[in-house]
């Protein structure tokens, strides 16, 4: 005689079909060989969600970089600031963004450099308590109001 | 091998990544409606600042001191530690979350790198990306981890990790560490082992096993005893579900009629309900409990709890509110001030083998509410929380617009930050 097993059953997980294309009798659409995953900026601009944060712009200072007032910043903190990144530093109580000028750190000091001749660069001593706060990855501007 | 993760004074660490300025300084969350100090900055600590002391007596005890004092912000800190999370998932081959700011891993199969480097490193890629802090304690089983933990955040020297991977090691630990602050001792049995003269995890963990169990009869604190000895025996399941939830606040001021008191308890049981919802469980128990202010002793005080079990256990936000009201109904006195109420959801289980109670078969109503529940949890995840509530949660009278007020309003939080990392509106300026 044949035994029954019984298998438990799992109710506790749910299924997603992952791509469920519509089911039809017939000839299959020759476009599904073509399948590729849709242009995503999460996915593709934003390298490490985890460590990706949002500034939005406030002033002029970084103008002839081409960052204007009301841009968003899209801040990376993971990856390492370089000479000549555009980055954000937390300096007298507010969050700034301007470029990183490593180019005299030889001489004891290193600058935040505004893109706007209006404004000074900001001097950075080694003896300061200074880190760099994230790195601007992208800028992202409204055109169509 | 096991691993805790947990963020140093979580709330106040997530609060300083949109604050450098904070940073070496003392700065202190309350807890829900400001009531009393939830977290605490080290230099805070070091200030004498006791955990749960009530905000009005802070400002009394450090009338001299300059103290950051936040509103708890909840939004910002589960999302902050999310993103703690989902670096910890990368790093390493298991994970469960145990509450908003631990996260234990399983680290099996890791035995050839070097771990102590990796929790290092883990720490490390954590402040760099998240900006908070984080402190890594590694050994044989979960207590022992949760040792290791209290030493990584206690000296620095461990460059926030630290591993108990020998007999040796395991010995030094457990001798320098306070049996109260063992995780799975209460403070009732703490208490017991101090009258024992047992004060040490070490002097528990050489009690003999007899002694153990004939003195706490216990099978949490055997288990502790026992991890504290190496063995690997807290099961892990019993940590991926809760097995109570419970929502309850002190009230912004205190509160005497039972109408408003019905606004406030439905509105825990109907959070609770979506927690149930958002774990895919049911609960069979519902209870709730009702307390005056005790630290007003020139008050008459009163304290009650009461449970029901429901005919078929639910997750139904309809049928936890109605239930936790008629137990309200049924513990409320009138003539007294309440400070704080809660509800508490117990009997937790998986959704979808519910049984059916006999008696209460009305498979209609259940698949309704089902659907019902599943439409006001779809809107308030699209349009924001509480965008769709029941009547119960709403305050009956009315606001300057003529609609009735919302509890949210009705809950008090004066120093509550931003959360720049969910409403474009409170993204950081940038100068």
């Amino acid at each position: 005689m044949s035994k029954i097993h019984i298998i438990p059953s799992e109710f506790n997980k749910e299924l997603e079909l992952q791509l469920a294309y519509s089911i039809k009798a017939g000839f299959p659409s020759p476009a599904e060989d073509y399948q590729h995953d849709t242009l995503d900026f999460n996915r593709d601009l934003i390298k490490h969600p985890e460590a990706t944060f949002y500034g939005r712009v406030d002033g002029d200072s970084m103008i002839e970089a081409g960052i204007n007032d009301g841009d968003i910043a899209i801040i990376d903190r993971s990856v390492e600031a370089s000479d000549g990144d555009v980055i954000v530093a937390f300096v007298n109580n507010e969050f700034t963004i301007k470029y990183l000028d490593l180019s005299h750190k030889s001489e004891g000091y290193i600058e935040l450099r505004p893109a706007n001749k209006k404004y000074h660069p900001i001097k950075i001593n080694d003896s300061d308590e200074f880190e760099v706060w994230g790195v601007v990855v992208w800028t992202i501007r409204n055109w169509k109001k | 091998m096991y691993g805790i993760i947990d963020c140093d004074n979580c709330y106040v660490s997530c609060e300083r990544v949109f604050r450098p300025d904070l940073n070496g300084k003392p700065v202190v969350v309350l807890s829900n409606n400001d009531g009393c100090i939830v977290a605490r900055s080290n230099e805070a600590k070091k200030l004498g600042i006791k955990a749960g002391l009530p905000y009005f007596k802070l400002q009394e005890q450090f009338p001299d001191q300059k103290i950051a004092v936040f509103s708890s912000n909840y939004e910002l800190y589960g999302e902050l530690t999310g993103r703690v999370v989902d670096i910890i998932r990368q790093e390493a081959p298991q994970y469960f979350r145990y509450s908003i700011d631990e996260c234990f891993v399983y680290l099996d199969g890791m035995e050839h790198i070097d771990l102590k480097q990796w929790g290092e490193n883990l720490h490390n890629r954590i402040k760099k990306s998240v900006g908070v802090p984080v402190s890594v304690g590694l050994a044989p089983n979960k207590t022992l981890a949760k040792v290791a933990s209290h030493f990584a955040k206690k000296y620095s020297g461990y460059r926030h990790c630290c591993l108990i991977d020998s007999e040796e090691k395991r010995i030094k630990a457990l001798k320098l560490f306070p049996v109260e602050d063992v995780w799975g001792i209460g403070r009732r049995y703490a208490a017991k082992l101090e009258s024992m003269g047992i004060h040490t995890a070490f002097e528990f963990a050489t009690m003999p096993k007899g002694i153990v169990n004939a003195k706490f009869n216990n099978v949490v604190i055997y288990r502790t005893w026992a991890e504290l000895n190496g063995i690997d025996c807290v099961p892990n399941e019993a940590m991926a579900k809760k097995k109570s939830i419970c929502t309850s606040r002190s009230f912004n001021g205190m509160i005497s009629d039972l109408d408003a008191l019905k606004v406030h308890v439905s509105n825990y049981a109907s959070r609770c309900a979506e927690k149930l919802r958002q774990q895919n469980t049911v609960a069979s128990i519902v209870g709730v409990f009702l307390n005056t202010n005790f630290f007003r002793e020139d008050l008459p005080q009163y304290w009650q709890f009461k449970e029901v079990n429901l005919p078929t256990a639910s997750n139904s936000s309809i049928t936890i509110v109605h239930a936790a009201n008629e137990i309200l109904a049924d513990i409320y006195k009138p003539g007294y001030k309440y400070k704080k109420a809660g509800v508490i959801v117990m009997g937790i289980a998986a959704t979808s083998p519910i049984q059916l109670n006999l008696f209460d078969i009305n498979a209609e109503r259940f698949e309704k509410l089902k659907a019902l529940d599943k439409v006001i949890d779809r809107i308030n995840k699209v349009n924001g929380t509480e965008t769709v509530i029941l009547a119960a949660q709403q305050y009956r009278h009315k606001n300057e617009q003529g609609k009735a007020d919302v509890f949210a309003n009705a809950i008090k939080h004066d120093f509550r930050s931003k959360n720049p990392t969910t409403r474009w509106s409170d993204i950081i300026r940038l100068k």
